[in-house]
């Protein structure tokens, strides 16, 4: 009876939402990684221009500009051109000391030969940044990490940046409370999981709450090898290097230069020592170094990857963005944390923090883009196909070399490689593509032309690359 | 390029394996007594870890502190504390106040009863001889009778406690404190014997007990050996020191010299001070040589004691039969002596004279007892068969040397007796590599500062405590800024970061125990290795 009178009430008086942060609300992120730090960015600008005062609370325990695998966040350190596009839109503009190596082009390798695509478009380009602050042992670089610098930018909002490591968030009444390892308690309005995938916290949080899923994680490699500048002009250039090897539950392998240094970055389905025996050993990898062999790499790491996303990523005054959430498939990963941050930052703001705010107005992102990594699954499927099969990759190595030959012809293959390696377009936009009459049919031709006609054109065809 | 057939990346030949490897940490390092300080302070730092109470924690700190110092409120006082010029934590925003901690935890034990703990083993029914009751004596007679063996102090004076009652101020070490740590010693059954003469009653006391432990100190002032040094007025630092503490008379008259740069000849210069006279004290040496600690220094001018480097005592002048003034002769340092310091020599010419109305002498002591200078033991105490010693009779030093020398030699006289092998190397041998700490993990807190008596207080007051021990929530706070250097300490990063969840939590956790690290899921990345702020996870490079 009382329900009834109160839910009614209840209703009438907040008809949005029953929970809403107000004039010194109190929120923790936990995480300073990318989505961690933009989204508490975002939060403070809304906030501000909505004349609301918040209070943000940024947990990270690690310092970027530690080198080596303790200041890292374990990826490839890619970032497509649209994402530095649109951060710049934001008033994000990363700065040159951020940037590594500004990637012109890709060089694709098979068994059959390599071909360098071209950027399809001038903003097209890509940038390849650290993560933290270079790998182990590394010379003190002047360059900037990507994670340290969006951090500075959510400090200089006026996130309050707390060096303390969250283990664990829990329920208490209609507020969250959080407690570091150090004994440090506190509680929030809001709490917003950026803790990534290579945290425990979500495990921890799956064996305690009843009904929530973390993300599933597979197992990728990251190793960083030390070539030195001059090398790395010589035999990689500013060209991302990827490999289409016939390796079984190796989904995408490249090669990112960075400075002194190239970045490995192995992905696929729980990327083992057999695997990675099979991806050193192949003629195509080691022609990339110098002498044609592989020099012990300085640094590495098993980086986990989400294959699919937390169900739900939400739940009462909680939220969960990036890695932690719902991201991307393989490729941009920041993409996808920036998304989920101003998605996250909207919902909360402007609506709510219930779980039914999260879910009318952050869940949508989330679905669309676990929508699309079906897609990429489709399109990584027929990748592997293309993998085993070597009358096709004949056929989409002819079909590749022949538009990058010619200037005035339509990019359609190198279009779809582009976009699939470096994640810059959405999946289902790369597929639709692939269904173009025109694609199919030049498609078919160069099928037909490079298994009838072997001596043409499957000569190697670099730019870059010295054997 | 040439390359050699190394092992390629693919052949993993660069894992970084982690291991849990507890290191000794600077403290450790810097203490006479190898002072087990991370372990006694992680134990107040991590007590909400054990669902202690803070009080459980004090007492189970002492009780882990206690097992080496018998004497935490007298130490925590006196000590010059070399453990805290070597914390890690002193880089960064100051060291920890280990001493002022120590001295806090002393102080809980005695306001609360805390008893020393002791075995009921009855195993040990040996009787073991004691002479000298000092820090050194007594340390002995305690490691002794924990372990449950019949112990009797034989002791000169009418009181035990040596140098620790006898010379130090009470400005510095009240009666009370010594006198509670010392009774704590007596309860466990040890006997006192006073007025005991050495040389007629050595050769009962060898019979009378299994082994005999020798802490004889040293008491017997050297002399100044100049013309009138036997003058009326000139006195010793030690006997004034004795007297002082004793409520005996002190007629120093209205300007005093001291002469000498160690402990003594400060403490003997301060109290003076507090006697109302016009000290100055000289040293040949320049300050930068000073035996005596510089905080102590400090405070001595602070009191308005007049320091008069590189100067010699040439004449002690006098009016035939008492002391009217000191001629010196200036002095310059040269070459380094065998232990570095510089030494000095005359300065041709350069001479100077000082009224004066008494001379403290306090240019170090001698063994009393037998003219062959200093004991010479081995390294583990022992002199003969049967016959331990430690403290000043082997050499001057600081009370926590004479502390470890005692433990020491109780360690090795408990093994012969129970015929056991003596204890070998310290379980923990390697030292922590401090450039590994990562100090920046750590909040920025700033050291307690003590509150001490202003300086015109002290001399209006001359029988105050100089400093003050620290409260309870200076002391919770204060310990938790140590790092832990070398030990877990439960920050967890490990755990939270390993990818491979190679890390579990122990069922039991304890004070620096918290996970246990499978070696075979680890990946070999290292992350934890370079995550762990205080060492504790270190590298091991393999091949397999």
């Amino acid at each position: 009876m009382g329900s009834a009178h109160g839910s009614f009430q209840q209703l009438a008086a907040e008809p949005e939402s029953a929970k809403t942060l107000r004039d010194g609300s109190r929120i923790a992120v936990v995480g300073a990684g990318p989505s961690g730090s933009m989204f508490s960015y975002f939060l403070l600008n809304m906030a501000e221009a909505t004349s609301l005062q918040l209070n943000v609370d940024l947990f990270e325990p690690r310092r970027f500009c530690h080198r080596g695998p303790a200041g890292c966040n374990h990826c490839g350190g890619v970032i497509s051109e649209s994402l530095v596009q649109r951060l710049a839109t934001e008033g994000i503009v990363l700065p040159d000391e951020v940037v590594q190596r500004g990637i012109e082009s890709y060089t694709l390798h098979m068994d059959i030969g390599d071909v360098e695509i071209c950027t399809p478009l001038e903003e097209r380009r890509i940038a390849a940044v650290y993560r933290g602050n270079g790998p182990r042992d590394s010379e003190p670089m002047e360059s900037e990490s990507f994670d340290g610098y969006l951090q500075r930018l959510a400090v200089d909002k006026g996130a309050n940046l707390v060096q303390r490591l969250v283990t664990d968030v829990s329920r208490e009444g209609d507020r969250m409370r959080l407690e570091c390892a150090d004994g440090f308690h506190d509680e929030y309005e809001l709490v917003v999981l950026a803790s990534g995938i290579n945290s425990r916290l979500t495990a921890d949080l799956e064996e305690r709450a009843g009904g929530f899923r973390k993300p599933a994680p597979t197992k990728a490699f990251i190793c960083e090898f030390k070539l030195g500048r001059e090398v790395i002009r010589e035999t990689l250039g500013p060209s991302m290097h990827v490999f289409l090897l016939d390796i079984p539950r190796l989904e995408f392998a490249a090669l990112i230069p960075k400075g002194e240094y190239t970045t490995l970055a192995l992905l696929g389905d729980d990327i083992d020592e057999e695997l990675m025996q099979r991806f050193f050993t192949s003629p195509e990898v080691k022609n990339c170094f110098p002498g044609g062999k592989i020099p012990d790499h300085v640094c590495h790491c098993y980086p986990r990857m989400n294959i699919s996303g937390a169900r739900p990523p939400y739940a009462d005054r909680m939220v969960m963005i990036g890695d932690c959430g719902t991201t991307r498939l393989f490729k941009d990963g920041i993409g996808a944390a920036y998304r989920a941050a101003k998605a996250a930052a909207r919902a909360a703001v402007f609506h709510g923090v219930a779980a039914e705010d999260f879910e009318a107005h952050y869940w949508p992102m989330c679905r669309s883009v676990q929508v699309d990594n079906r897609f990429g699954k489709l399109l990584f499927a027929v990748a592997g196909l293309i993998q085993k099969a070597r009358f096709a990759r004949r056929g989409v190595l002819r079909m590749t070399i022949t538009e990058q030959r010619h200037p005035g012809k339509p990019k359609r293959m190198s279009g779809v490689l582009w976009d699939l390696f470096s994640g810059s377009a959405r999946y289902r936009e790369v597929f639709m593509r692939t269904l173009h009459p025109a694609y199919i049919k030049d498609l078919v031709w160069n099928l037909v032309a490079g298994n009838v006609d072997r001596s043409h054109p499957p000569a190697v065809e670099r730019r870059h690359g010295t054997h | 390029m040439a390359r050699t057939d190394r092992p390629t990346a693919s052949e993993q030949s660069f894992l970084t394996r982690a291991q849990q490897l507890e290191q000794r940490p600077p403290c450790q390092v810097g203490c006479p007594n190898s002072g087990d300080v991370r372990g006694w302070l992680g134990i107040i730092a991590q007590r909400r870890k054990h669902g202690l109470s803070l009080e459980q924690a004090y007492s189970a700190a002492w009780n882990q502190l206690v097992e080496l110092n018998p004497f935490p409120a007298t130490i925590g006082r006196i000590c010059p504390h070399p453990c805290e010029s070597r914390c890690t934590r002193a880089s960064k925003d100051g060291a920890v106040a280990i001493n002022d901690l120590e001295r806090f935890l002393g102080d809980w034990a005695i306001a609360h009863e805390l008893a020393l703990p002791h075995s009921r083993d009855r195993r040990c029914v040996e009787s073991i001889g004691v002479i000298g009751s000092g820090p050194a004596g007594l340390s002995f007679a305690y490691q002794m009778a924990r372990r449950g063996y019949r112990v009797s102090v034989y002791e000169k004076n009418a009181t035990p406690g040596g140098m620790l009652r006898h010379a130090i101020p009470e400005y510095r070490l009240p009666r009370s404190v010594v006198e509670a740590e010392i009774q704590r010693v007596f309860d466990l059954g040890v006997s006192l014997q006073d007025g005991v003469n050495l040389s007629e009653d050595m050769q009962d006391l060898r019979e009378r007990h299994s082994l005999l432990f020798l802490g004889l100190g040293a008491q017997r002032p050297r002399r100044l050996d100049i013309p009138g040094d036997s003058l009326v007025g000139v006195v010793s630092g030690i006997d004034y020191l004795a007297r002082r503490k004793q409520g005996k008379s002190t007629k120093l008259g209205a300007s005093v010299l001291v002469i000498g740069g160690g402990n003594t000849a400060i403490d003997a210069a301060r109290t003076a001070r507090r006697d109302g006279a016009a000290v100055t004290l000289l040293y040949r040496r320049s300050r930068q040589e000073m035996p005596a600690a510089a905080a102590e220094v400090d405070d001595a001018i602070d009191e308005g004691v007049r320091f008069l480097f590189l100067v010699a005592p040439t004449e002690v002048l006098g009016d035939g039969k008492k002391v009217t003034g000191l001629d010196y002769q200036h002095m310059r340092l040269g070459a380094p002596d065998e232990q570095g310091r510089r030494r000095p020599t005359p300065v041709k010419g350069e001479t100077g004279r000082l009224a004066a109305d008494s001379i403290i002498v306090a240019i170090s002591q001698q063994p009393d007892w037998h003219d062959d200078g200093w004991l010479k033991t081995r390294e583990d105490g022992r002199l003969a068969n049967d016959l331990w010693a430690g403290g000043d009779d082997t050499g001057p030093g600081i009370a926590s040397r004479a502390v470890a020398q005692g433990r020491l030699a109780a360690q090795s006289a408990h093994a012969q007796l129970r015929g056991e092998t003596p204890l070998g190397a310290p379980s923990v041998a390697v030292d922590v590599d401090t450039g590994k700490v990562r100090t920046d993990f750590y909040d920025e807190r700033r050291r307690h500062a003590r509150s001490r008596l202003p300086p015109k207080e002290r001399l209006e007051r001359p029988e105050d405590e100089v400093d003050r021990t620290i409260d309870s929530r200076q002391a919770s706070e204060e310990a938790s800024r140590c790092m832990s250097c070398g030990l877990c300490f439960d920050c967890q990063q490990c755990v939270m970061y390993c990818n491979a969840g190679g890390f579990s939590r122990l069922e039991n956790t304890t004070t620096g125990h918290y996970f246990e690290l499978a070696l075979d899921v680890c990946e070999g990345c290292g992350k934890c290795v370079e995550l762990c702020p205080c060492g504790y996870l270190t590298a091991r490079q393999s091949r397999d």
